[in-house]
């Protein structure tokens, strides 16, 4: 059994080493391009169960970012979405024997936390504009400038933390049970990693919605709310 | 522990790649289908609020022109009653009148046949009475009936105008002197004396017997008619009854 902290390149196109997680994201990546590019050709008002199935992903995604971020969800679908459907899909992909997930490692995860933190700079200069991102560091006061540089910093590194141990910790778990008990003891702790993969895309999800829509309402709050110069 | 940078870097970009590539060909188009079906789903909740209106319009102005219709037909039918009982009454009093025209005639030929019957039953029973008087009267004949009849035949001639007693008495003039039955030669020469005598002159008399007189003395000549005789009063009782009736 390998370290789920080590990662084993595969090969190497060039200098690049071509890691399992990285073979294993590709073929994750896969399945939703080719589910949605063969199924988005076909959509119709009528919906087939397959589209109604998709649409319901949709509607849920919607309204999740409707009832966490108070905002209309078309901006930030495709990312959040995306977001939940990956982590999901690379938790689950541990029912495929042999395979490990993507978020079992380390660089996998701090890539998704990465483009959280990415998306909410993003996100914030297009609500507020650079300036008005900028100052939403500021808030509720300049005196907290350093606390929310450094939890912007600090909170995208425990999303990956977060994720990364939750998924490593099972298949660890798994790992050790099934090198001791055999073949049928490990499938509870399988069905709870399952659990546990399921909810941890939830809550990865979330916890980008809300550090995004914190940053967004913060950049557009002090143009919205600035007070009015007084000529003297 | 430690960090492989370069796949940090390529899963980033595989995330990015997949956000885009998923946001393109998967959440755009299916949430654009599902707001196309939601702008379906109004746009056929405003047409069918729309069509739901109209029909309710139309079924209120159905429910006008039913009412319409209604009021319509009673109006007519009200017209139709005040038209009929104007008919009835106006034919009633037509009836009425004609019925009592109908009344008036048929009294007036009721009454004009009972004028005519009991006219004609007045000629008949006079025609009678006077035919049952004849036949009394005719055995009544005898002397002192043909005195009575030539005192009454004497009366008569004295009651003439005088000139036509000197017309009847000149000379030349024939009278006729007509009886029921014959009379003797004696009886006829006093009987023209006293005639003559009564004309104030000889008449020139001659004697007929006519048994249709019953009885009595008649005379005519040129200027004068004496009827006396129970035919002749007869006759003039007849007519007299018959005026009557």
């Amino acid at each position: 059994m390998t370290s789920p902290l080590s990662s084993i390149a595969l090969f190497h196109l060039g200098p690049v080493p071509i890691s399992e997680g990285v073979v294993t994201t590709w073929a994750i990546m896969l399945v939703p391009i080719l589910g949605g590019f063969l199924l988005g050709r076909r959509l119709s008002l009528v919906p087939s169960p397959t589209q109604a199935f998709l649409e319901l992903i949709v509607e849920a995604v919607d309204s999740q970012i409707r009832d966490t971020m108070r905002v209309e969800p078309d901006p930030y679908r495709a990312f959040i979405g995306t977001l939940f459907v990956f982590i999901f899909l690379a938790n689950w992909v541990t029912l495929v024997p042999g395979v490990e997930p993507p978020t079992a490692h380390l660089e996998t995860d701090a890539a998704l936390a990465l483009l959280v933190f990415l998306a909410v700079i993003r996100f914030g200069v297009r609500a507020g504009g650079v300036r008005g991102y900028l100052a939403s560091f500021a808030s509720p006061n300049l005196v907290m400038v350093p606390l929310n540089i450094v939890e912007s910093l600090t909170r995208s590194f425990s999303m990956m933390v977060r994720l990364f141990g939750n998924v490593m910790s099972g298949v660890f778990v798994v790992g050790i049970v099934l090198s001791l008990a055999g073949l049928l003891v490990p499938i509870p702790l399988m069905a709870l990693d399952l659990l546990t993969g399921a909810v941890q895309a939830y809550i990865f999800a979330v916890l980008a919605m809300v550090f995004i829509a914190g940053v967004v309402n913060d950049a557009k709050r002090p143009a919205a709310t600035a007070p009015e110069r007084k000529i003297p | 522990m430690t960090i492989d940078w370069w796949t940090l870097g390529i899963q980033t970009i595989n995330v990015a790649i997949l956000v885009w590539l998923l946001g393109r060909f998967f959440w755009r188009p299916v949430a654009t289908m599902i707001e196309q079906r939601r702008n379906v789903a109004q746009t056929m909740l405003k047409e069918a609020e729309a069509s739901q209106k109209k029909a309710a319009a139309t079924l209120t102005e159905i429910e006008k022109t039913r009412a319409g219709f209604r009021a319509e037909r009673d109006a007519i039918l009200a017209a139709a009653q005040k038209e009929a009982t104007a008919a009835a009454t106006s034919r009633l009093a037509e009836e009425v009148t004609a019925a009592a025209t109908r009344e008036v005639a048929a009294r007036a030929a009721i009454a004009q046949e009972r004028g005519d019957a009991e006219k004609a039953w007045a000629r008949s029973a006079a025609s009678l009475a006077t035919d049952i008087a004849g036949r009394l009267a005719a055995r009544l004949d005898g002397t002192a009936v043909r005195a009575a009849f030539l005192d009454w035949l004497l009366q008569g001639i004295r009651a003439l105008p005088e000139s036509v007693r000197q017309a009847a008495a000149a000379e030349g003039v024939s009278l006729v002197a007509t009886t029921a039955t014959p009379l003797e030669p004696v009886e006829q020469d006093r009987c023209r004396a006293l005639i003559g005598e009564a004309l104030g002159g000889n008449a020139e008399i001659a004697f007929r017997v006519d048994p249709t007189l019953i009885a009595g003395f008649e005379l005519s000549g040129p200027h004068l008619e004496v009827a006396n005789s129970w035919r002749a009063d007869l006759a003039r009782i007849q007519k007299d009854l018959a005026h009557d009736g």
